[in-house]
C-alpha cells in the first residue's frame, strides 16, 4: 500500500521562509553547559516530535521537551554509559508524557475541540504551528489519535531510524518478537485510519 | 488558409506544452510513501523545534543550583 499526498507549494515556501528568517537572524546560543548543549542539539528533534504527537499540543510539547532535558541534565550522573543516551532520553520523555496524560489538567485539554487547537496555532507566526495547520500533519495526528496508545508509541519510536527493534523493545518493556508482531498490526491499523482521513 | 492552419498548430502545441507543464508540476508536488515509517519519518523531518525551548532550557540550567561537593552534603546533614 502506498500513501500519496499532495503538498501545497505555497505552504512549504511559507515554512521555509519563516525558518530561514529565524536561522539567519538568530545568533548561536551560548550554552551554560556546552557538553549538554551538544546533547540537546543532537537529540532535541526526535524528543520534541515524540512529545508533540503524544500530547497533541505544540505548547505542551515545548514544555515537555524543556522538562525532559532539564531532568536529564540533573540526572546526568545517574546515566550509565552502557546504554544509548537517546534511549535514556526517550525513557524520560515517555514517562513524562504518561504522567501528563494522567493528570486532570491534560484530560481537560484533550477534551477540547481540534478546531480550537488549529485556530490558535494558525494565528501565531511559529514555523511549527504553521506546519501544524497543514493537511499532512493534521492527518497524521488524527490517525495516531485513533490508535491504541501502545500502537501509537511503537510507531512513533519506529519513526526514529536510530532506534533498533531491541531498543524499542527495551523502552516499551517487551521482547523484540512481541514488538515486531505488534508493529505489524499497528502499521495495518494506521493505514486503515489514515485512509479515512482523506 | 495556410496561415490559419499554422496558427491552429501553434495553439495546439502551446496547449499541450502547458498541459505537460501542469502534469510535471503536479508530479513534483505529490509525494508517495511506501510505508508507515517512511510517512512518519517525513513528518518528523518537517518538524522544527522552536528555538525558544533551547533558550528557556539554557536559562534553567544556568539558574540550577550547582551540585554540592561532598563536605557540603556532609555538613548539611547535621
Amino acid at each position: 500500500m502506498t500513501f500519496r499526498l499532495e503538498i501545497c507549494p505555497i505552504d512549504v515556501e511559507l515554512i521555509a521562509e519563516t525558518v530561514e528568517t529565524e536561522t539567519t537572524t538568530a545568533s548561536p546560543l551560548r550554552w551554560a553547559s556546552p557538553e549538554f548543549g551538544a546533547i540537546y542539539e543532537e537529540h532535541s528533534k526526535p524528543i520534541f516530535y515524540l512529545t508533540l504527537r503524544m500530547l497533541r499540543d505544540p505548547s505542551a510539547a515545548e514544555d515537555a521537551t524543556h522538562d525532559v532535558f532539564l531532568k536529564a541534565f540533573h540526572k546526568m550522573n545517574t546515566f550509565r554509559n552502557e546504554s544509548n543516551i537517546r534511549t535514556w532520553l526517550y525513557r524520560i520523555a515517555i514517562n513524562h508524557c504518561h504522567n501528563i496524560a494522567k493528570s486532570w489538567h491534560n484530560r481537560h485539554i484533550q477534551s477540547s475541540d481540534d478546531a480550537q487547537l488549529l485556530d490558535r496555532g494558525a494565528t501565531e507566526a511559529n514555523p511549527l504551528r504553521v506546519l501544524e495547520t497543514k493537511e499532512l500533519g493534521q492527518r497524521i495526528q488524527n490517525t495516531l489519535d485513533a490508535l491504541p496508545e501502545e500502537y501509537r508509541l511503537l510507531l512513533l519510536l519506529l519513526a526514529d531510524e536510530k532506534l533498533s527493534y531491541e531498543e524499542i523493545a527495551a523502552l516499551t518493556g517487551q521482547t523484540s518478537d512481541a514488538v515486531r508482531g505488534k508493529l505489524h498490526r499497528a502499521r495495518k491499523t494506521f493505514q486503515i485510519h489514515f485512509k479515512k482521513t482523506e | 488558409m495556410n496561415n490559419d492552419s499554422s496558427k491552429l498548430r501553434h495553439t495546439q502545441k502551446q496547449a499541450s506544452a502547458s498541459e505537460q507543464q501542469q502534469q510535471q508540476q503536479q508530479k513534483a508536488e505529490a509525494k508517495e510513501f511506501s510505508s508507515v515509517e517512511e510517512l512518519l519519518r517525513h513528518d518528523a523531518a518537517e518538524i522544527v523545534v522552536p528555538p525558544g525551548v533551547a533558550v528557556k532550557l539554557n536559562q534553567s540550567i544556568a539558574n540550577s543550583p550547582k551540585p554540592k561537593v561532598w563536605w557540603q552534603r556532609f555538613f548539611s546533614r547535621e
